[in-house]
């Protein structure tokens, strides 16, 4: 394992898959899919051996594991530096295990210019993988800037008839953010580096993310209160918008209705994440202080996001939109559960971040189904579809079951650990998780109103009479989806394993704050 | 020996696997479905005599297959028990419920979904196993969610039919309302006393106590930074006690079990008479160390059960549906089981749980083998004199009509009179007189309700009335022998069940009150006789879609009872309208115009910043200049007056 740069392999395996993908026929679709399809599913597999390699318990001094370390700007000590842990593992893992699932998903909705759209999907999961494991922040600042480009390029191409518009504020909203994100990682560097050449001059520097951290926990690099607020925020509204946190959360139902269904579901299996990530690896990490002023704050805004996503989606007509605006709910319990700042909170949100990944993906896939179908999101166009697709059907009620947090199905698992999670944070308890319940009840709410409208019913539209059920590939995709959602529910305990070191030294920084007070 | 008490929910469960990915057939889809859950009965029944056979303290057989939830400090196992309270209710759940399978295969022929019935039948055993066996409350609540599942995919089995759709999303969501005070009780648990086990498991080695042993503990904690000084046991008690309001379909939660009867008629027996909705009085039983501890929670749920017993009891009277007469007088039933928790009768809670499903799943299948064989004709406004056409179906359905009333010796009479009695002894005297008059109103309409389909001559001839088959009158007479002699478990001068559930429930046998007993016979046996008369007096005034004869003297009153008070009106109008107007105003306004029009107010402002900075952007070389030198000014300026 020492030797074999296992991460380097994940990383860049799309990325060559894509300059291949530029050799191949530019019309030839059929030969663009199969070659993307086969470096995505051999990104998987490689991919597998990171739960397998992955040891770590609790009291290491560094829980990051598959470590790669290379000098890459050595003048501002920049370098390219990986690293997986238990926060980042189940993350690399889902995007690894959607990346095939939504190429095979491409045969059915993509019809134009076909290779193109495998290769920046490819481009894509490199830029997503490398958010998730660079530990260095320069090297995370540009993967996570460069997917941006793909996937508005996704939305604006092969987007919908409003697709330019949606892209564009797709692409300013979020990068509006990040900007701030990028001067605050300057900031950050340039505190460390005048902070350590006190003790010895001509220090050049470093990004490194460790090293920073070991600094800022050893005691070297010290934030006055209100610089850490400051970093804090610029840090904040990158990844607030990118969850996105209510009230930032407007672009995504744009982003979303206009996109195609494989952009929708790396835009909310993926990229959303990317958010949550950033919350706990940088927010929790570097600024524990910081973290502990803005956390009730934050729990506000995520309760508000939870009743509010959960209240608009109930009022929408169309399937996509619902879905959309249902991930604003969801998103709000993950970013509560980062903000209780404890254990549970923490890792139920990265298992629930997982959870979101793979129902609301399956969800986009299943309005992909029909919409590829009829041509329609409107569910007033449906009814009673269950009788002549039944399997679709009962994929779907599983589906939407898991994402209404049925127990038994991985949603609940997660939802239920945030909450405790956040019942037992002394500064959240009772008002926050009376109001944070009602999400569960309006998920019901709007879930099953689309299912009884969409699946329920009299088949009246002599449309629907004729629809075929599930094509095998269609079949094979939701089916690859609903095993883990199964899995997650009845054994969640094997993904919580390897992240309990690892959230614990994520939350070291805190628990001294809090002793210290 | 332990793993033994697994195949109970397994053996079900493997008959859902079956139906759902192997089974195409009709017959080998009833006969594997129903054949498993006799199975796991047999296997209970088994476990059960091995139970018996312990020391009264160590009845008590857990076992734990997996860490479910395991992080940080929450640790929850994936566990299952049996002691004395989950055994009754395992027997009846596999018991009633394979008696319903085989009727079921009677009923159900010829439908084109019938494999999927049969499927979702066995999971829902096997989360109503779950419910009733899990050694923890999270176990308890997946069970609890599972059950609500099968509930909404039973209900809307039919999905075709409009009722059946919303009835089923309508159950779901009600009941979601009681699960999500049923989580918050769960956090409040789990933060109070550190787990969610109900007893002490042992775990690596570690003995870990479960926390109804631990609830003395906590009694004068304060709950929150705020609210002191509400004891804790009451704020906990008190989310469970709205939880049992929904699944048990009590005051203000019960609007969704009358629609549910949208359901195939089995489904309702199983489901909605005689199992999922016990779930909420079997889970207060079980918490009831957590129940004890609050007085406050005690009388909320004595007066929840006592009113919705008369609530329900009164609309019972006056519906003209047969399966909804029923529907009425199972959520007026469960609030007699609901006052019996809240009086602190447990043993007579459960009493009545058991005798209650045996004799109100006889009354729904005898309902539905009257519906089958008149052709699915549920209105009673259409049936009168099928005791000719339908003796077996007759006779087994009064057994079960006299059991409900409550008539001597028929099961129902021990059980609610226990009740009634313990009511008397500890004086709860308002409570007492609402619940004997609701025994009266339930006699009155079962009087009437057997009058209306059994009496008189056939009102409608569009039909044919036949007698079911042999699949289904069997499973009749078999609860009917049930409910005749169901009561001797637990009579005043056996009280066997108190014996066997006193190492979980620690009670004493309630005394016997000969007096009482007297009346409410006498008081049965009258009201029952009244209705029936009434009914068959007045049979010719009796017309398909006219009124009721009551409803001359009664007028608007009669109306009110049969839109059972007014609750669904009542909440379409304060809660469901307004949070669909909230819903469109945010996604048509306030999330468009208001969030958005921020977001792109920022972007439209920068936009016209843009405007006027390209005024400087105007390609003449001397404004250029002009402000170059400016800025040489300023620059200068600065550098010479502020940095020296």
């Amino acid at each position: 394992m020492e030797t074999l740069p296992i991460l380097s392999l994940i990383l860049w395996l799309p990325t060559l898959g894509a300059l291949g993908l530029l050799l191949a026929p530019r019309d030839n679709a059929e030969l663009a899919r199969r070659m993307a399809l086969i470096v995505a599913l051999l990104t998987f597999v490689v991919s597998l051996a990171l739960p397998f390699g992955y040891r770590a318990t609790p009291g290491d001094a560094s829980t990051m594991r598959f470590v790669e370390n290379l000098p890459w700007l050595p003048m501002f000590g920049a370098s390219y530096s990986l690293g997986v842990d238990g926060v980042s593992l189940w993350l690399v893992l889902l995007t690894t295990f959607l990346l095939p699932i939504v190429i095979l998903s491409t045969w059915d909705s993509v019809h134009t210019q076909v290779r193109n759209f495998q290769i920046l999907m490819l481009l894509l999961a490199t830029a997503m993988i490398g958010v998730f494991i660079s530990l260095d922040l320069l090297l995370f600042y540009i993967f996570w800037e460069f997917t941006l480009i793909p996937m508005t390029l996704l939305i604006g191409i092969w987007g919908g008839s409003n697709r330019i518009y949606a892209a564009r504020k797709f692409f300013l909203y979020t990068f509006s953010g990040s900007v701030l994100m990028l001067v605050a990682i300057i900031g950050l560097y340039v505190l460390h580096r005048d902070a350590l050449a006190i003790g010895q001059p001509g220090y050049t520097g470093t990004f490194n993310f460790t090293t920073i951290l070991a600094n800022l926990r050893g005691g070297a690099l010290q934030l006055d209160a209100t610089i850490e607020r400051l970093l804090f925020g610029a840090f904040f509204l990158a990844f607030a918008i990118k969850v996105p946190l209510w009230p930032f959360h407007t672009w995504l139902p744009d982003a979303h209705v206009e996109a195609p269904t494989a952009g929708s579901v790396i835009l909310a299996g993926v990229l959303l994440k990317l958010g949550s990530y950033g919350l706990i690896r940088f927010n929790l990490t570097l600024f524990p202080e910081a973290s502990r002023w803005a956390a009730p704050a934050i729990a506000i805004l995520a309760v508000i996001g939870i009743i509010y996503g959960a209240i608009v989606a109930f009022a929408q007509s169309d399937m996509k939109k619902l879905v959309a605006y249902s991930s604003v709910s969801h998103m709000g319990f993950i970013v509560l559960g980062i903000f209780a700042l404890n254990h549970e909170g923490v890792s139920g949100a990265i298992l629930q971040s997982i959870n979101h990944g793979l129902s609301t993906g399956a969800l986009f896939l299943i309005v992909g189904v029909l919409y590829e179908r009829r041509h329609t999101r409107e569910m007033a166009e449906y009814g009673g579809i269950w009788k002549v697709m039944p399997v679709y059907g009962g994929i779907t009620l599983l589906v939407t079951l898991s994402s209404a947090g049925l127990p038994g199905l991985n949603g609940f698992i997660g939802e239920y650990t945030i909450m405790q999670g956040a019942f037992l944070a002394p500064e959240l308890s009772w008002p926050f998780l009376g109001f944070a319940v009602l999400g569960v009840v309006l998920a019901a709410v709007y879930l099953l109103r689309m299912y009884q409208t969409v699946f329920m019913g009299d088949l009246r539209n002599p449309e629907n009479q004729d629809l075929n059920d599930l094509n095998p590939r269609e079949l094979t995709t939701l089916a690859a989806l609903c095993l883990p959602i199964i899995a997650l529910g009845l054994y969640p305990a094997f993904a919580f394993e390897p992240m309990q070191a690892s959230v614990g030294e994520v939350l070291t920084g805190i628990a001294t704050a809090v002793a210290g007070r | 020996m332990e793993w033994l008490i697994w195949l109970i929910p397994l053996l079900p469960f493997i008959g859902f696997v079956l139906n759902v990915f192997v089974i195409r057939r009709e017959r080998a889809a009833g006969l594997v479905a129903s054949g498993l859950v006799v199975a796991s009965f047999v296997v209970a029944v088994l476990a059960i005599a091995a139970l018996s056979g312990l020391p009264e303290e160590e009845r008590r057989i857990m076992s734990v297959s997996w860490h479910w939830i395991n992080t940080g400090a929450l640790q929850v196992p994936f566990g299952i028990m049996l002691d004395p309270l989950t055994a009754v209710m395992v027997l009846l759940v596999t018991g009633v419920g394979a008696l319903i399978h085989v009727y079921s295969i009677g009923y159900m022929h010829g439908d084109p979904r019938v494999v999927r019935y049969f499927a979702y039948l066995n999971l829902f055993i096997t989360m109503m196993l779950f419910l009733v066996m899990g050694n923890n409350m999270l176990i308890l609540f997946l069970g609890w969610e599972g059950v609500g599942l099968c509930s909404f995919l039973l209900i809307g089995f039919w999905f075709e039919r409009a009722e059946a759709s919303d009835a089923a999303v309508k159950a779901f969501v009600v009941n979601r309302i009681g699960d999500a005070a049923f989580i918050l009780g769960m956090l409040a648990i789990y933060a109070s006393f550190g787990t969610l086990n109900f007893y002490e498991v042992s775990v690596g080695g570690q003995v870990q106590p479960g926390f109804l042993e631990r609830v003395p503990e906590i009694i004068g904690q304060t709950i929150g930074p705020v609210w002191q000084p509400i004891a804790l046991t009451t704020a906990i008690s008190f989310l469970l006690l709205i939880g049992a309001t929904g699944k048990s379909a009590q005051f203000p939660l019960f609007v969704w079990l009358p629609d549910a009867m949208a359901g195939p008629t089995p489904v309702s027996a199983l489901i909605h008479a005689a199992t999922m909705v016990t779930g909420g009085v079997y889970m207060m039983t079980r918490n009831e160390a957590l129940f004890a501890a609050s007085p406050t929670t005690q009388s909320w749920v004595l007066w929840i059960g006592v009113l919705t017993a008369f609530i329900a009891g009164t609309s019972a009277i006056a519906q003209w549906d047969i399966k909804r007469v029923l529907a009425y007088s199972t959520v007026s039933q469960l609030g007699f089981m609901v006052a019996a928790c809240g009086m602190g009768a447990y043993v007579a809670a459960i009493f009545h749980l058991l005798t209650h499903g045996i004799f109100k799943a006889l009354l729904f299948l005898g309902a539905g083998s009257v519906i089958h064989g008149t052709h699915e004709t549920q209105d009673m406004r259409k049936m009168g004199g099928l005791r000719h056409a339908m003796p077996t179906t007759y006779w087994t359905y009064l057994v079960g009509a006299g059991a409900l009333a409550g008539i001597v010796p028929l099961a129902g009479f021990w059980s609610k009179d226990e009740i009634l009695a313990h009511a008397l002894s500890h004086d709860h005297w308002p409570q007492l007189i609402i619940l004997f008059l609701t025994s009266l109103i339930t006699a009155f309409y079962m009087g009437r309700q057997v009058a209306l389909i059994f009496f008189g001559q056939q009102r409608d001839s569009h039909y044919h009335a036949h007698e079911s088959g042999r699949v289904m009158t069997v499973p009749l007479i078999a609860l009917a022998i049930g409910a005749i002699i169901g009561g001797a478990i637990n009579l005043p001068w056996g009280h066997w069940l108190t014996d066997w559930l006193k190492p979980v429930l620690h009670e004493e046998a309630g005394k016997f009150n000969l007096a009482l007993a007297l009346i409410a016979t006498a008081g049965a046996v009258g009201a029952s006789y009244l209705g029936w008369w009434i009914y068959t007096r007045n049979a010719a005034k009796i017309k398909v879609g006219g009124k009721d004869p009551a409803y001359r003297y009664s007028g608007d009153i009669w109306d009110g009872l049969e839109e059972a008070w007014y609750f669904d009106r009542l909440y379409r109008r304060i809660i469901v309208r307004p949070f669909q107007r909230l819903g469109s105003f945010l996604a048509s306004v306030f999330d468009p115009q208001g969030i958005d029009g921020l977001v792109l107010g920022v972007g439209v402002l920068f936009g016209q910043a843009g405007e006027q900075v390209r005024r400087f952007q105007s390609g003449y070389v001397r404004t250029y200049a002009l402000i170059f030198t400016a800025g040489v000014v300023i620059v200068l300026g600065f550098v010479l007056l502020f940095t020296r």
